[in-house]
């Protein structure tokens, strides 16, 4: 220690040793140079001075928090331990070189990125009615029609097709007989239809009647229905008239659970709801039909006059008309009368006068009319 | 010289224990090699910020480094100090990359890109004397007028504790060199600045 007697300011503040105890004092350090000092109370200042100036000077260092540091080291850490565990492996068996066990990796990957390409290749396969009616794989009588008016099929079953011009249907000669041997191949009819056709279904619970529409299969007991599929489009749709229609996706993982079921089970659309179903993106919506009508066995047609009747009465006889569910606060609208006749109107009309007249709003939700208002309390 | 001695073995376990660090990550250890990156890894940030100031740049390239440490774990020296060995890992990944960028988009990367790029401050609030601070800009100002490989190795020198042979390790150049970035150093310091007088000790390596 004795050299730093004659140093400079200067000669401290660049000292290695001096810079350490400044910047990074420990102990020991501290202990030296206090016993220095005390020896030497003369360079007291100097030494102060010095170590102002080293505290001083310093690079412009960006700041590191903790956090940012921890979170970087932890990374590393985390990146190596993903790798050691292929590294591992292959320690244990040293007489394989790292390039056979590299290779074999390489062949992994390759087979998995053609099996990635093959599935992405698969996935947008839009089903079509040639495919479905190749697949079927038994003698089809197929009926294409080429007029320019609409043609009626009667199936054996007693059931109807009205088949719309262009489009084409393929069903079973007889639906009785089908080659299965189990039984279960006799319980079914099935249609598979290219373009837009609609149909009125013979009731008959034991055999679900089913159509086979481009993605969408369409499962009923006893209905009638329009089903709108043309090879050309992108969307398959489904508008029930009577009854009730199940339809699925050909995608759905549980199609042949719900094929068998003797129930409706999938998407359930009543009369005037209609369902659309994309092809590309095997998306099913439900909405109600453009026109709703009223439905056939809803009883004696309809009487729309009212006269300073409550909302509730009005609603509840548009619901039973239409078969179609409406949703609205009875507490809130019970205040607001009606005196109205909406004869001669469609259900949208209808709903717009209703609304109207006490200050509300509506919206189509999900195959159902959705009721939106204030209520009529301070009219 | 006796205290001195007395400081010295402190410094050598403080060195001694990276070194072990090392050894022991060479091993194969994952303990030890976390914590060596977490003991070296704020001045490998700071070094690397006088390169390139991109902060997330700076960090991926750290985590190049220390990947490859581990993924050359068998062929490397447990005997060499691990911090220069970083560091220069580090400086050569940042003047590859900036090389690279350079002949990506010519005219956007220029030279001083991959310069060490280094500003001194003072905090002046640290110092009591008006005359002192004086002083602290003056010094301040000397080093930042410093060429930029002079800078470097002042910096590593001063400010990370760095010997001659490590300096040398780190910027790839002779341990002469060092001594004579260091000798310029302080020449130009002293040439503008007289009351910085015999600064022999501090350059006498």
């Amino acid at each position: 220690m004795d050299r730093y007697r004659d140093f400079s300011l200067g000669e401290f503040v660049w000292d290695k040793s001096f810079r350490n105890w400044v910047l990074n004092p420990t102990r020991e350090d501290d202990e030296t140079w206090q016993n220095w000092l005390a020896a030497n109370p003369d360079k007291r200042e100097m030494v102060e001075r010095a170590r102002q100036l080293v505290l001083s000077i310093r690079p412009a260092n960006a700041s590191l928090s903790n956090p940012e540091k921890r979170k970087a080291v932890e990374r590393i850490v985390e990146r190596l331990e993903s790798r050691s565990s292929d590294r591992s492996e292959n320690s244990y068996s040293p007489w394989y070189t790292g390039r056979v066990v590299r290779f074999a990796a390489m062949l992994v990957l390759l087979v998995g990125f053609g099996w990635i390409l093959w599935l992405r290749h698969q996935q947008p396969k839009v089903i079509g009615y040639d495919q479905l009616v190749a697949a079927a794989n038994t003698e089809m009588r197929e009926t294409v029609n080429t007029n320019a008016q609409p043609l009626a099929i009667d199936l054996e079953d007693g059931s109807r097709i009205t088949l719309d011009p262009g489009s084409k249907v393929s069903y079973l000669a007889h639906f009785s007989i089908k080659p299965g041997g189990d039984g279960q191949g006799t319980t079914r009819r099935e249609v598979y239809l290219s373009g837009k056709a609609f149909f009125d279904i013979a009731k008959d619970p034991a055999r679900p009647f089913f159509v086979y529409a481009n993605g969408l299969v369409t499962k009923v007991l006893g209905t009638s229905f329009t089903v709108r599929s043309f090879a050309n489009e992108q969307e398959v749709s489904v508008a029930v008239k009577t009854g009730k229609v199940a339809v699925y996706s050909r995608e759905d993982p549980e199609a042949t659970e719900k094929q068998s079921s003797r129930e409706l089970t999938g998407m359930v659309i009543e009369p005037n709801q209609q369902v659309v179903f994309v092809r590309k993106t095997v998306k099913i919506t439900k909405s109600l039909v453009p026109e709703p009508e009223v439905i056939a066995d809803a009883g004696p047609a309809p009487h729309f006059e009212f006269d300073e009747a409550p909302v509730s009465t009005v609603f509840s006889a548009l619901q039973s008309a239409y078969g179609i569910d409406i949703i609205y606060d009875k507490n809130v609208m019970d205040e607001c009368p009606i005196t109205a006749t909406l004869t001669e109107m469609s259900l949208y009309e209808k709903l717009d006068l209703i609304c109207k007249a006490v200050d509300a709003s509506y919206k189509s939700i999900d195959g159902r009319i959705v009721v939106e208002g204030k209520g009529c309390r301070n009219n | 010289m006796k205290a001195l001695t007395r400081s010295e073995p402190r410094l050598t376990l403080h060195l001694e224990e990276e070194q072990q660090l090392w050894r022991e990550m060479l091993a194969g250890d994952v303990t030890a090699y976390e914590h060596l990156i977490d003991r070296t890894y704020d001045l490998l940030f700071h070094y690397g910020t006088k390169f390139n100031g991109d902060r997330e740049l700076i960090k991926d390239c750290i985590q190049d480094v220390f990947l490859g440490v581990w993924e050359k774990r068998d062929a490397l020296n447990p005997e060499i100090p691990p911090k220069p060995y970083l560091l220069a890992s580090l400086r050569r990944r940042l003047h590859r990359l900036a090389s690279r960028l350079r002949m990506d988009c010519m005219d956007y990367y220029n030279e001083s890109d991959i310069v060490f790029d280094l500003e001194f401050t003072a905090e002046y609030q640290l110092i009591e004397s008006e005359n002192d601070r004086l002083l602290a800009a003056r010094m301040t100002e000397m080093l930042n007028e410093l060429p930029k490989r002079q800078k470097e190795a002042v910096f590593l020198r001063f400010y990370n504790d760095m010997e001659r042979e490590e300096i040398a390790l780190v910027m790839d150049i002779q341990p002469q060199s060092v001594s004579n970035l260091l000798q310029e150093a302080f020449k130009f310091i002293k040439s503008h600045w007289k009351a910085i007088v015999s600064l022999a000790w501090a350059l006498s390596f």
